[in-house]
């Protein structure tokens, strides 16, 4: 126990005097909270959209209102032509076209059937399938406001609801998995560097003469590295909550046990790479390797839904699959321990797993 | 407590088929310095290391403060010191934080640990430089904080492997004033070395090759045994000579000292001729020939010119024979 305080004592004073580390471990989180709270908004709003409104009508320009009140479309220009309106599309000035032919008030009113026409750009498919799926909602709630189309009882009320992010803000679904992407890059690679700056630097020579104990290096060496992994755990979460206004419907006691099992795998991946690499530059590529795919693969940004069955199935060897349902369920969904143990079990399971086969290889490293 | 630090009975370690320590066998008492030479490669590591109780022994063994180094390597690890050929303490550190966390690894605190500093930083002359980072310091300080970490828990028995490599004379003095008093006080100091100086200044050396002990005993035993055996020449010019005086019969070995040559001769009398011959034959102008006694660098290169002989003709003096015959 006094050796294991001496080490993480020393590891503390190196990690004060170490800039490059010091610096990973403030800017890192900040960056990205900055990225994905501010930078990344996949909130599709204010499409920048040109008018071509040929009625010039009472009704023509209340339906150009309800778009506009959604806020899903801004009108830039109203244009003279619809040859101007292609050249916007084609230069990116537009993303959306509305069309309104003459007569097409006069149309409604006769009860003649009016048309109405919308080019969207379809170039980046997430705007796209947003600006179609609302324009459609846009005109059919016009329609039902100007009683346009007689009041009648459907046979199935259909009546959709969004639970847990009803405004489907992107913050709400990015911030908490930001805990899990940061954990995964920045903890593994100090404690790998870490440990294989003692190798690089000879230090480890002085260390095995002396009666300290494999495992009670590791513990030393790893303790300071929760800590730090628990305040950046615990700023990432404030800061979501603080600043970006995400509720936190669950217990905050279990989300720190569970940043905690999360963050013994990721230690422990760090732990295994430092028994790999010889160098500290080794070490980094060596996290970065495992560090990108569970980005792209564990759900974070794409879903893994939509992934081919191949490839979904290798999200099920990521811990972060699993950090990230159980970090959005408690902050989200308001979920406890037992509604997630279908998740609890296979990171425990990985964390027991990744320590265990990392310290033998440690150890036996070490002599 | 046994009057013998450290011994060794046939301790030997192979790595798969090569063998890097063979069956070696010494004993070391309490106060003593042990010079340990060799060439790089010899051994000397691997013997430190096993004595260290951080390598097992193929065969053999050893004690070390009367701990076994195969079965009580941990024991052995709280009674001796270490000082790495590679400075090995923390260069972020500065010199007190270094000596206070190895203080603790040790088992020392609090007071009795401060008190502990207070002593080593005196005895190794470090007190102005308490907060400098061990990386700042010069190579000679830095090699004196490693003496100072090593002793802080009083052990009776040091390592140090090439403790002076790349020191400049001041500082390697410095060292072994350092090492001289430790011995003083009853600490057993086991030290290899590439300076034959320094090999001078130790109780007993031992001549390491190829994993073997090749020659032990106290430094002046082993010069006594060269004794009549060294013919210094001065003559012109120099490396024809050198050349010509080794393939002669009865020299063991020519060592070249600025402007003349050390032979390793087993007859003396007979040699001086056949050197003359030599000379006149070759147009080499001899000024003096004379015996004189041998230094530790004779032993050295006699027992190192020996195990050339012994295990394999080089190629080119077999070619000198041949051509000569």
């Amino acid at each position: 126990m006094r050796n294991i305080k001496a080490i993480a004592f020393k590891e503390f004073i190196h990690i004060l005097r170490d800039r490059r580390t010091l610096m990973l471990i403030v800017i890192m989180p900040i960056m990205q909270l900055m990225i994905y709270g501010y930078g990344i908004n996949t909130d599709v709003k204010h499409l920048s959209t040109y008018v071509y409104d040929q009625d010039r009508t009472y009704l023509s320009r209340r339906l150009v209102d309800a778009f506009t009140q959604s806020q899903y479309f801004t009108v830039k220009v109203n244009a003279n032509s619809i040859r101007q309106c292609y050249t916007a599309l084609d230069k990116g000035m537009a993303k959306a076209v509305l069309v309104i032919p003459p007569n097409f008030a006069g149309d409604l009113l006769k009860k003649k059937g009016a048309q109405l026409q919308m080019i969207i750009d379809g170039t980046d498919n997430t705007p796209a399938s947003v600006a179609l799926n609302s324009s459609q909602a846009i005109v059919n709630a016009f329609m039902q406001d100007e009683h346009l189309i007689p009041v009648q009882v459907l046979p199935i009320d259909f009546r959709p609801r969004l639970w847990y992010n009803p405004d489907l803000k992107s913050t709400y679904f990015m911030l908490p998995g930001l805990v899990g992407l940061v954990l995964q890059f920045l903890v593994p690679m100090i404690t790998a560097s870490a440990i294989v700056r003692e190798k690089e630097r000879g230090n480890i020579e002085q260390l095995l003469v002396t009666p300290i104990k494999p495992y009670e290096l590791i513990l030393g060496k790893i303790l300071p590295y929760i800590a730090i992994g628990v305040i950046i755990a615990a700023s990432i979460i404030t800061v979501m909550h603080v600043l970006f206004a995400v509720p936190i419907h669950g217990s905050v006691v279990t989300l720190f046990v569970m940043t905690l099992i999360f963050l013994i795998v990721c230690l422990g991946i760090g732990l295994w790479a430092s028994t790999v690499a010889d160098n500290q530059q080794q070490a980094s590529q060596i996290v970065m390797f495992f560090a990108m795919p569970s980005i792209l693969l564990s759900g974070f940004i794409f879903p893994r839904e939509a992934m081919p069955l191949w490839v979904h199935h290798i999200g099920y060897f990521i811990p972060m699959t699993y950090f990230l349902i159980i970090v959005r369920g408690i902050i989200l969904k308001g979920l406890g321990f037992f509604d997630l143990i279908g998740q609890v079990w296979p990171l425990l399971l990985m964390a027991v797993l990744v320590l265990v086969f990392s310290i033998r290889r440690f150890s036996k490293r070490m002599t | 407590m046994p009057d013998i630090a450290i011994s060794a009975d046939k301790l030997t370690r192979k790595f798969g088929k090569f063998t890097a320590v063979d069956e070696i066998s010494f004993a070391i008492p309490y106060g003593a310095i042990f010079g340990f030479l060799g060439a790089n490669g010899a051994g000397k590591s691997t013997t430190i290391r096993m004595l260290c109780g951080i390598l097992a022994p193929t065969s053999g063994g050893g004690q070390v403060g009367g701990f076994d180094v195969e079965t009580q390597p941990e024991q052995i690890k709280t009674v001796i010191g270490y000082v790495s050929q590679r400075f090995s303490l923390y260069s972020d550190l500065n010199v007190v934080e270094n000596l206070n966390f190895y203080g603790r690894i040790y088992g020392l605190e609090g007071a009795a640990l401060l008190g502990r500093i207070k002593e080593v930083l005196e005895l190794t002359g470090l007190d102005p430089f308490q907060r400098r980072l061990a990386g700042d310091l010069s190579g000679g300080m830095k090699q004196k904080l490693a003496v100072a970490n090593a002793i802080l828990h009083r052990p009776k028995i040091i390592f140090l492997d090439e403790p002076t490599a790349g020191l400049d004379p001041l500082s390697r003095r410095a060292i072994w004033e350092l090492l001289y008093q430790l011995a003083e006080g009853g600490t057993s100091l086991f030290v290899t070395t590439h300076y034959m100086e320094e090999a001078e200044r130790c109780n007993n050396i031992a001549f390491i090759s190829q994993g073997k002990i090749l020659k032990i005993g106290r430094p002046s035993d082993l010069k006594e045994a060269l004794q009549g055996q060294i013919l210094e020449v001065t003559c012109r010019p120099l490396m024809k000579a050198s050349h010509f005086f080794s393939s002669l019969e009865g020299v063991a070995g020519v060592t070249v000292y600025g402007t003349t040559l050390n032979l390793n001769v087993t007859d003396r009398q007979a040699v001086e001729e056949r050197v003359r011959a030599a000379a006149d034959k070759e147009g080499i102008e001899i000024a003096v020939i004379k015996s004189i006694p041998a230094s530790l660098e004779d032993v050295f290169s006699d027992l190192s010119q020996g195990i050339k002989r012994g295990n394999f003709n080089p190629p080119a003096a077999e070619q000198e024979r041949g051509n000569r015959a």
